[in-house]
């Protein structure tokens, strides 16, 4: 079975500075996939590749069996490509119901944005709560469901998460999840990318680790969750000292 | 010192040894072309100077004029002959210069740029609008009585633009050079705030603008006549930039072959559109706009190969 | 005796007018983050437009209006596809200077077409007034400001609440957030130049036949334009608003209260200029200097 996305080989980086030295991973039709590393491991830099906010300087992206590397940013999101962007990215002087009115901007998203924005505000109730308030006003929380619920609307097949649970409190981590989960179940593939292994581990089917700009693990959510790499690294377990966190 | 700038100081103290030479040969038609491409380094180093340092000037012709009319009051009001009468031209631009660092503070270059558009037009309208001072409209006539006589003037265009060039080169040389490409770089990464120390800033506005207030307080003494369509005429400002963006901006011998060039470009536009008014202005603009996109490290850039200002972002070939 | 009732009437309508002249540069500053200095220009050709359209072919400026609307705007796209867009990676000096130099082209290929003469257009409503009361209205200015006020709404409620003027709102915001919603940013930066170009040359339409037609009158226009979009506030339409009855006021009271106050009005939006820059720079409702 073809992966819906299929990334072979990319380097990628700014200016003179590399970022991602060989990265391949793929995600399959109806999976969640997460994506973990550290602060600077290229997190950020491979969402923007795959979104197209970035040329990567070698390798191949593959989306639905298609070479999309000559395709721009904005024209990925009709092929259903989606991103909820490091830092939200809202638009912060129009309310959360322009926000949501931009997210299915492309022809296709909005021929079905009633039914979008239906669904869209019965995943997230705090966000109908919030319709017409400027969205750069509401919480951190609030913010990051607002980012999802947009990315939503433009009816992507792939929803990429980047760092969703970043400076949020443990309850609208709780919350945030919950919606990806349920967004998960309606068929929607998900590459989540986090610093938080536990949360996302909990909610991937399977998942990859970057280090040093490439995959330097990878396997099923269980087996990685298990891992002394994904252990030390992640979890604050050193797998010689029986339950004692390191500070 | 490499070979490359052992040839350039020589073909720089050759030019300046010539700039000098030229007026005492009695050949008006030579003379006038020494005067005007003196005058025209004068304000091309200023502006550079300032460009250097991430501020752009869109009004130059402010400092220009503003030299000249000091010039003109200090001798008919004040019986100052030529010599001295520079001195004061200069302090004044010297305080233009700070006033504008000072208002744009640490502001982007935008802002800067627009000031200067501001300042220029608000000169010009003062100009006008104190006839009693300075003759409004009809213009100021200098006092005959203390003309030093052609050869003095002559002579002190090339030693304003030699004083100038070396001025520069003594900045580019000291610790302020690396100050100055930090606050113009940070321009780039859009990053204005806390960059550099407001000294630098007005530091830099207050020598360049001494030396171009310079440049408009001789050509005053030359032309005899000042009002403030000439005093302020776009025309300096235009030429302001154009010498070195054609020359090479940022680079020490761009202002010099850009004013060079720009003369030259002028007297040949003359004689191929003759008296067709507006035709060389048309088409400096269209040599601007040409030299902005496609050659933006003018003839000295091109010279030496380099790309500067400006290197588009490339994905570098794969290894 | 000043009449205060005509003052404040003289300073309204002109305010409509600046406010038209200015929303342009408004737009592109917010959208793109350069200031178009050739945008006088546009208001310059504009007001060509109607005078000649006028004279040759005895077409009023109104009339003759949407169609010099339609040609600024595809001008302005052309210009931009053309020209402008190589230069919006550059550094600000090759961005501020191209503009610069494009206005220096186009003000001199007016003087070569149709040389430095003043010119007019004078159809009958130009200088026709009507008195009411103590009050002179003089209806070349009413008409201007009506039709000002038409299209400034217009525009606003076509940024509010349509898809496309939405879009051009997010990347003004946004730009790699727009691109996230699938708004291609080439396509919008092309739009908002078009549109401020369109905008400037309505205005200059309208110009027409309230001042004295020059080649050379794009830069004193172009002068009270960024005073009043600094004023307002660069990229805010609203605040651009504001701010063109903000100049509008200060000129007329400078013309009623400064002896000889015609000829220093000029240098108001100078020291307009200077004033913001020291007191709030952000303007009335601007985006920080930081952005």
């Amino acid at each position: 079975m073809t992966a819906l996305l299929a990334l072979s080989n990319i380097r990628a980086g700014y200016g003179e500075s590399l970022v991602l030295q060989d990265l391949s991973l793929e995600v399959a039709e109806g999976e969640v996939v997460c994506l973990l590393g550290a602060n600077g491991a290229g997190k950020t830099t491979t969402t923007r590749v795959i979104a197209g906010l970035m040329r990567p300087w070698n390798g191949e992206i593959r989306f639905a069996g298609r070479n999309v590397a000559d395709v721009p940013g904005h024209l990925r999101v009709a092929l259903g490509i989606g991103l909820s962007p490091e830092g939200r990215q809202i638009f912060p002087d129009m309310t959360v119901h322009e926000n949501l009115l931009l997210g299915s901007y492309t022809p296709r998203a909005r021929r079905e944005r009633p039914r979008a924005m239906e669904q869209a505000l019965a995943l997230f109730p705090r966000l109908h709560e919030r319709l017409r308030q400027k969205a750069g006003l509401m919480s951190g929380g609030e913010q990051q469901m607002l980012a999802i619920a947009r990315a939503l609307m433009s009816r992507p097949r792939l929803l990429m998460l980047d760092e969703p649970s970043l400076g949020l409190g443990p309850r609208i981590v709780m919350d945030v999840y919950a919606a990806v989960a349920e967004t998960a179940r309606s068929g929607i593939s998900i590459l989540l990318v986090e610093q938080n292994a536990e949360a996302a581990l909990s909610a991937a089917d399977r998942g990859y680790v970057l280090a040093n700009g490439s995959i330097v693990a990878s396997g099923s959510a269980a087996v990685l969750r298990d891992s002394a790499l994904v252990q030390q690294a992640f979890l604050g377990t050193p797998p010689s000292v029986p339950h004692a966190v390191a500070k | 010192m490499t070979r490359g700038s052992v040839a350039a100081t020589c073909a720089g103290i050759a030019a300046g040894i010539v700039a000098l030479a030229i007026p005492l040969l009695g050949m008006p038609l030579l003379a006038d072309i020494d005067f005007r491409i003196c005058a025209l380094l004068m304000v091309a180093v200023s502006w550079n100077l300032m460009a250097g340092a991430g501020l752009v000037s869109l009004g130059h012709s402010a400092f220009w004029g503003l030299g000249a009319y000091v010039a003109i009051l200090a001798a008919n009001d004040f019986a100052v002959p030529f010599a001295a009468s520079l001195l004061p031209a200069m302090l004044a631009g010297a305080l233009l210069g700070a006033a504008l660092a000072l208002i744009t503070g640490r502001m982007r270059g935008i802002y800067f740029a627009i000031s200067t558009l501001a300042a220029s037009e608000g000169l010009r309208v003062l100009a006008t609008m104190l006839p009693d001072i300075t003759g409004g409209g009809n213009g100021l006539y200098l006092d005959s009585k203390l003309f030093p006589g052609k050869t003095a003037i002559g002579l002190a265009a090339p030693c304003g633009a030699i004083l100038a060039a070396l001025i520069a080169w003594a900045i580019s040389r000291s610790r302020y050079a690396f100050a100055l490409r930090a606050m113009r770089n940070n321009e780039l990464a859009s990053q204005m705030l806390g960059v550099a120390p407001i000294r630098f800033r007005v530091g830099i506005m207050m020598i360049a603008g001494a030396i171009a207030t310079l440049a408009g307080a001789i050509n005053a003494w030359h032309g005899g006549y000042l009002d403030p369509g000439v005093g302020f005429d776009l025309k300096t400002t235009i030429d302001a930039q154009i010498a070195p963006i054609l020359g090479g901006v940022y680079t020490l011998p761009g202002p010099i072959i850009g004013a060079i060039a720009t003369i030259g470009f002028e007297e040949l536009t003359r004689a191929l559109f003759g008296g067709m008014v507006g035709i060389s202005l048309l088409v400096f603009g269209i040599v601007l706009v040409v030299v902005v996109l496609c050659m933006p490290q003018g003839i000295f850039g091109l010279l030496r190969g380099l790309r500067l200002p400006w290197r588009p972002a490339t994905p570098r070939a794969a290894r | 005796m000043i009449n205060f009732a005509q003052l404040l009437i003289d300073a309204l309508l002109m305010g409509g007018l600046y406010a038209l002249m200015s929303v342009g540069l408004s737009l592109g500053f917010g959208v793109m983050r350069i200031i178009n200095f050739a945008h006088g220009e546009f208001v310059m050709l504009g007001a060509y437009g109607a005078f000649w359209g006028l004279t040759l072919w005895h077409i009023d400026p109104l009339i003759a209006m949407p169609l010099l609307i339609v040609l600024g705007f595809l001008a302005g796209w052309l210009l931009f596809r053309g020209v402008i867009e190589w230069a919006l990676k550059a550094p600000q000096l090759n961005q501020i200077l191209l503009t610069f130099g494009i206005a220096l082209v186009l003000q001199h290929i007016a003087v070569v077409l149709w040389t430095g003469d003043v010119r007019s257009a004078s159809p009958g409503y130009a200088v026709s007034t009507t008195i009411i009361g103590d009050l002179f209205i003089v209806h070349g200015r009413l008409i201007g400001f009506l039709v000002a006020g038409v299209l400034i709404a217009a525009l606003m409620t076509w940024l509010r609440y349509s898809e496309t003027g939405r879009a051009l709102r997010a990347v003004a915001q946004n730009r790699d957030a727009a691109i996230l919603m699938g708004i291609d940013p080439g396509r919008i930066y092309a739009l908002s130049f078009a549109t401020s170009t369109a905008l400037g040359v309505a205005s200059g339409a309208i110009v027409s036949f309230l001042i004295n037609i020059t080649p050379f009158m794009g830069f004193p226009i172009l002068l009270k334009a960024v005073a009043i979009v600094i004023l307002g506030g660069l990229g805010s339409v609203a605040g651009t608003v504001i701010g063109a009855f903000v100049l509008a006021i200060a000129e007329t009271m400078v013309a009623y209260y400064v002896p000889d106050g015609a000829g220093w009005t000029e240098g108001v939006a100078f020291a307009l200029i200077v004033a913001i820059l020291l007191i709030r720079p952000r303007g009335i409702a601007g985006q920080s200097l930081a952005t």
